[in-house]
């Protein structure tokens, strides 16, 4: 569960650059919600995401997911909590180690680390046995640096990371943005099927909104630094672009004019 | 170069490979460029000078405690950065700054002469070899030993916390590592190393000297540049290797430079030498290639 309350968030502030990037934002994702969000440039959507993750300051409002309140808690601290996915194939992993030590760090995540090795019998099959389920040959290349993989393996590694130990909410920052069509489609499928597998709460930014539709049980529509509209349920099942685009023009009296939400 | 000699560029090679060491740490696993080894490699000696002349102290316990001062002077500079936001490079001068005021407190006075006091070496005096013999033998074990108790840190979860830091905070701090803390702790450790060399060297020469610590941070970069150049360093294993390979050629490289009559270079152009080999060595790692390929080209021009 994920709950955000009223939460302000400006940038800048009292500099002729302020920016008021989200304006009082309420948001209940119940346990085991796929919702997706959508929005143009500067709409907000990405800045909600990072008060989630801990890296956008949070001038006003509460922050809380499960029984705590994370809202002053630093980005390491929810991380047992709260785990990502980033847009960049090359954030989510550290290029310099080997798949192995990658996976190790990300079960460090959720359980203590300390001076044993990180990399033990155990932890190796067990990669083994979660990297199969790509079939991609990854669990024969164990001891390859990540560097060496290319940015759609190296996304589906970051998925696979970010959803080891017990998780409970699941951050996706247009994840599949970076990579071509074929390989986001490969990556949004695992995406759908570790959500459901794994029973996680899951809040997927993305720039496309037939993604945004066709993915998850929700839809939230960032504008201005508000969320819009919010659609679940029988009403989004049935909903095309088109519809969203109307839904738009009836809640705000313009056209959407990013051409790029459309295209994607 | 004579035997004597050589056993001479081994030794210093050595403890400067502890001080390669910390700065493969913190220049390559940590990506935080510290210059307070400039500091606390004088430290170190003058912690152990002082603890072992002034204070009576066993010579291995001094050593011990200069290594433990060391990571408090890594550790400060590191916090300087991480809870004050100040520039690594600024908090790594001034704390190097600080600690020279601080050795010569520690000190009373510019050195201190370490004559006819027990030190680590005297241990060995009793072997029957001559030390010029068996304390490069010494060191070398030592020097070895901190590379393998490095590497196989860097291997736990701790190490592989900081090597993540370093190389990619944001996905570190995704993972529940505290960035910050892997600062403290590693700046702190690299100095922890260079301060126990410092103390080794102070040992050897027979003083701690307050200006002992001038070109220290060079000396160690040059060592892993130097290294990494010739070794190629897939791994941690290999990579620690080159570093202490690097120092000890380096300082081969400096005395040969010395040594050579025809270029008619004197003691006190060390640091000349020293520049000059570190800017040869950036140039190659630079252009991809040999010093030897670079000049060739240049001659065809």
């Amino acid at each position: 569960m994920i709950e955000l309350k009223d939460i302000h968030v400006t940038f800048n502030k009292g500099t002729p650059l302020e920016t008021r990037a989200l304006r009082g934002i309420d948001l209940h994702v119940p346990k085991s919600q796929f919702l997706t969000v959508i929005g143009s440039n500067g709409a907000g959507k990405s800045t909600a995401l990072n008060v989630m993750a801990g890296i956008a300051p949070v001038e006003q409002g509460h922050l809380r997911v499960g029984q705590s309140d994370m809202t002053d808690w630093p980005v390491h601290k929810r991380a047992h909590a709260i785990s990502r996915v980033f847009q960049d194939p090359k954030m989510g992993t550290c290029e310099d180690l080997t798949i192995l030590e990658n996976f190790a760090l990300a079960y460090g995540r959720t359980k203590p680390r300390g001076f044993r090795f990180a990399v033990d019998p155990a932890i190796r099959a067990s990669v083994a046995d979660r990297l199969s389920v790509l079939k991609l040959g990854l669990e024969d290349r164990l001891g390859d640096k990540v560097g060496l993989l290319s940015g759609g393996q190296r996304q589906a590694v970051s998925l696979l990371m970010a959803t080891t130990g017990d998780t409970q909410v699941l951050l996706l920052d247009e994840h599949t943005a970076a990579l071509d069509p074929k390989t986001a489609d490969f990556v949004l499928q695992i995406t759908n099927s570790i959500v459901k597998e794994l029973d996680l709460t899951a809040v997927m930014v993305t720039h496309s909104m037939a993604q945004a539709l066709h993915t998850g049980d929700r839809t939230i529509m960032f504008h201005q630094g508000r969320i819009i509209f919010d659609v679940a349920g029988e009403q989004r099942d049935t909903m095309q672009v088109e519809d969203l685009l109307h839904l738009f023009k009836r809640e705000q009296g313009e056209e959407l004019a990013d051409d790029s939400l459309l295209l994607g | 170069m004579s035997l004597y000699e050589i056993l001479g560029t081994l030794e210093t090679g050595f403890v400067f490979g502890l001080v390669a060491l910390g700065a493969y740490l913190t220049f390559k696993i940590l990506d935080f460029p510290d210059l307070t080894v400039e500091g606390s490699f004088p430290l170190g000696a003058a912690v152990c000078a002082a603890l072992i002349v002034q204070g009576g102290w066993n010579p291995w316990a001094a050593t011990a405690m200069a290594a433990v001062i060391g990571f408090g002077a890594g550790y400060g500079t590191a916090y300087l950065n991480v809870r004050f936001n100040i520039l690594h490079i600024l908090a790594g001068i001034l704390m190097a700054i600080s600690l020279y005021s601080i050795n010569l407190r520690i000190m009373n006075g510019p050195n201190e002469p370490l004559l006819n006091v027990t030190t680590v070496f005297s241990a060995f005096e009793d072997l029957g070899y001559p030390g010029y013999m068996i304390n490069p033998v010494f060191l070398g074990f030592v020097v070895i030993g901190v590379k393998l108790a490095l590497d196989a840190f860097l291997a736990t979860g701790w190490g592989m916390s900081m090597r993540a830091a370093g190389a990619n905070p944001a996905m570190a701090e995704a993972n529940g590592i505290n960035v910050g803390n892997m600062k403290l702790y590693g700046v702190g450790l690299a100095n922890a190393l260079t301060a126990l060399a410092g103390a080794l060297f102070a040992q050897i020469f027979g003083a701690a000297d307050a200006y002992m610590g001038i070109g220290v941070i060079i000396v160690g970069l040059a060592s892993v540049i130097v290294g990494m150049s010739i070794l190629p360093s897939r791994t941690i294993f290999l990579a620690t290797i080159a570093c202490i390979l690097g120092a000890v050629l380096y300082r081969l490289a400096v005395a040969l430079a010395l040594n050579a009559d025809f270029l008619g270079l004197r003691a006190s152009d060390v640091q000349l030498v020293t520049a000059v080999l570190v800017a040869l060595a950036l140039i190659a790692q630079q252009s991809g290639s040999s010093l030897f390929k670079i000049f060739k080209k240049g001659r065809g021009k």
